[in-house]
């Protein structure tokens, strides 16, 4: 029970610290999906990065076009 | 007399109401700040313009569903509400690309998602398009996505199992209103997706991290992190690339193979959508229900004509095919859905009201009911006076063409059971039918001793 509190405790001060806008948060992010995300930001981050360096490195080959432009279209 | 919508409850920026038979959606003002970031940051015209947002006109706050509005929106009307445990595959990929996609464009405008339900997408025609105008909050940089769980368990969790495991899983999306548990997902999944390194993550990984989560408090430097702009597009970016990986190519059930195997020849194929098209003409309807609709062949005879038409399968894949097809012409009168007539959808959720049953989201103008009775009234008992009771209540015009008992169609249904049906016949169906409808036309289906009927229900027959 108290590690639960705790864990409250800790997400509510990460959602307080991170959130200046008075619009509350209606949607529970679940404390595993959030956390989740904080544990890989670092990965996620590095392979964004690298993807782009990709993309750039690619359109400076041939002219690309918007990568969003057509993504549900082009299903 | 305003009626909010019993599925617009649980957002406190704002709720749908209805006046008048118009949809309007109040703003309220806790939502204030948001909403103007929203069209004053350029993302509510951007989403506009590339179709991915439903536009919508300010009617002022005099028209308020409740006291003390900041703003009342009247919102571009959708013409169908349809609901994902009633999607194919493709259709919920795309609703998932596209729920990313604006996402990624509100990312642009300092903004992000504040959900990502997939019941906030509806399609118009082919297209998906966000009804939810009040879906977006400012993007704060440290924070991680708060509708993550939501995506995953409503797109993610639900598009892997239909490709991965077995495409009628979609179906759980009925039963978890609120998208599919990732732990569910994760053992349903074939233990080969954890190789795959987004599914491991997305699913597996964070299956694991609720299940270790749930009671017990991370430790100081987890809490302590920050997710910065390039992580979140990361994620982003990831969900995109899962999504996109998933595949499903519709094969193999008996329906989509229908066609092929029916014995229509094409000329009597033809004959027979010139007199479906003729029936059409005369009733002249504005809502069409196509009712084991197959691939959508009958269904475009009434959507080329300019009619809106709704295409209802209960097989995935000949609704895949259907949808794929109106993907690729491009088509804004055609809605292909996925739906078993025995078993229709439901009112479901909170009080039974949260989301509609089809008999709610009618009625039609007109029913269309082809090459279908013999399935009904054999396959699944049903008889003829409940099936016209039941078509009646869908709408007041019915095209519906009656399979004979020596049809080589419904021989087959009957080879490898005993044959109770002695009433199946021409006489006893026109008898039932005329309990509720008035037959306007009759035509037989050369070649075939099929018929084809132009039916209207009678005063009292609703």
């Amino acid at each position: 029970m108290d590690s639960i509190i705790g864990l409250s405790e800790s997400l509510l001060s990460i959602l307080s610290a991170a959130r200046t806008s008075h619009l509350p948060a209606y949607l529970d992010p679940g404390s595993g999906s959030f956390l989740l995300q904080l544990l890989v930001a670092g990965i996620l981050g590095g392979l964004f990065a690298v993807r782009a360096f990709w993309g750039r490195l690619r359109g400076k080959i041939a002219r690309k076009k918007d990568p969003d432009q057509d993504e549900s279209d082009g299903e | 007399m305003s009626d909010a919508l019993p599925s617009s409850f649980r957002d406190p920026s704002g709720f749908l109401f209805r006046e008048d038979g118009v949809l309007y959606r109040q703003v309220n003002p806790i939502y204030r700040e948001a909403y103007d970031q929203l069209m004053a940051s350029g993302l509510h015209r951007a989403l506009v313009d590339a179709g991915l947002l439903v536009a919508h006109e300010e009617v002022g706050p005099g028209r308020a569903g409740t006291g003390g509005a900041y703003k009342v929106l009247r919102p571009e009307p959708i013409p169908f509400i349809s609901y994902p445990y009633e999607w194919c595959f493709s259709q919920l990929k795309r609703a998932a690309l596209t729920t990313l996609r604006v996402q990624t464009t509100a990312l642009r405008h300092g903004m992000t998602l504040k959900d990502a339900s997939a019941y906030n997408i509806q399609f118009v025609g082919s297209r998906p398009v966000l009804i939810d105008t009040l879906s977006f909050e400012p993007y704060r940089e440290g924070e991680p996505w708060v509708a993550y769980r939501q995506f995953c368990q409503h797109f993610l969790a639900p598009l892997a199992l239909m490709a991965r495991t077995d495409v009628r899983l979609g179906q759980l999306l009925r039963v978890h209103l609120d998208g599919i548990p990732l732990d569910l997902a994760a053992r349903l999944l074939p233990w080969r997706t954890r190789l795959n390194p987004a599914l491991a993550l997305h699913i597996h990984a964070h299956a694991a991290s609720q299940r270790r989560f749930a009671d017990e408090a991370p430790d100081a430097s987890t809490t302590r992190r920050r997710m910065g702009r390039s992580s979140f597009e990361g994620l982003l970016d990831s969900l995109r690339a899962a999504t996109r990986s998933l595949q499903w190519q519709p094969k193999g059930t008996p329906w989509a193979e229908y066609q092929s195997m029916t014995h229509y020849s094409p000329e009597a194929a033809d004959q027979k959508k010139a007199q479906v098209g003729a029936f059409l003409d005369e009733a002249r309807p504005a809502l069409v229900w196509d009712l084991g609709a197959n691939v959508g062949s009958y269904s475009r005879v009434a959507s080329d004509r300019g009619i809106l038409t709704i295409a209802f399968d209960n097989d995935p894949a000949a609704v895949e095919r259907s949808y794929l097809e109106a993907k690729r012409r491009k088509e804004t009168l055609l809605l292909p859905l996925v739906m078993d007539l025995t078993n229709p959808t439901p009112g479901i959720g909170w009080d039974l009201r949260e989301r509609t049953s089809i008999l709610e989201r009618g009625p039609a103008d007109l029913v269309m009911a082809l090459a279908l009775i013999h399935h009904l009234v054999i396959s699944n008992n049903v008889p003829f006076d409940h099936l016209a009771r039941f078509l009646a209540r869908l709408g007041r015009w019915l095209i519906i063409e009656f399979v004979p008992k020596d049809d080589p169609q419904t021989q087959k249904l009957l080879a490898w059971r005993k044959d109770i049906f002695a009433e199946y016949s021409e006489q006893a169906f026109e008898e039932a039918f005329r309990r509720f409808y008035t037959i306007r036309r009759a035509s037989v289906l050369p070649d075939t001793g099929r018929k084809l009927y132009l039916m209207e229900r009678n005063a009292s027959g609703s």
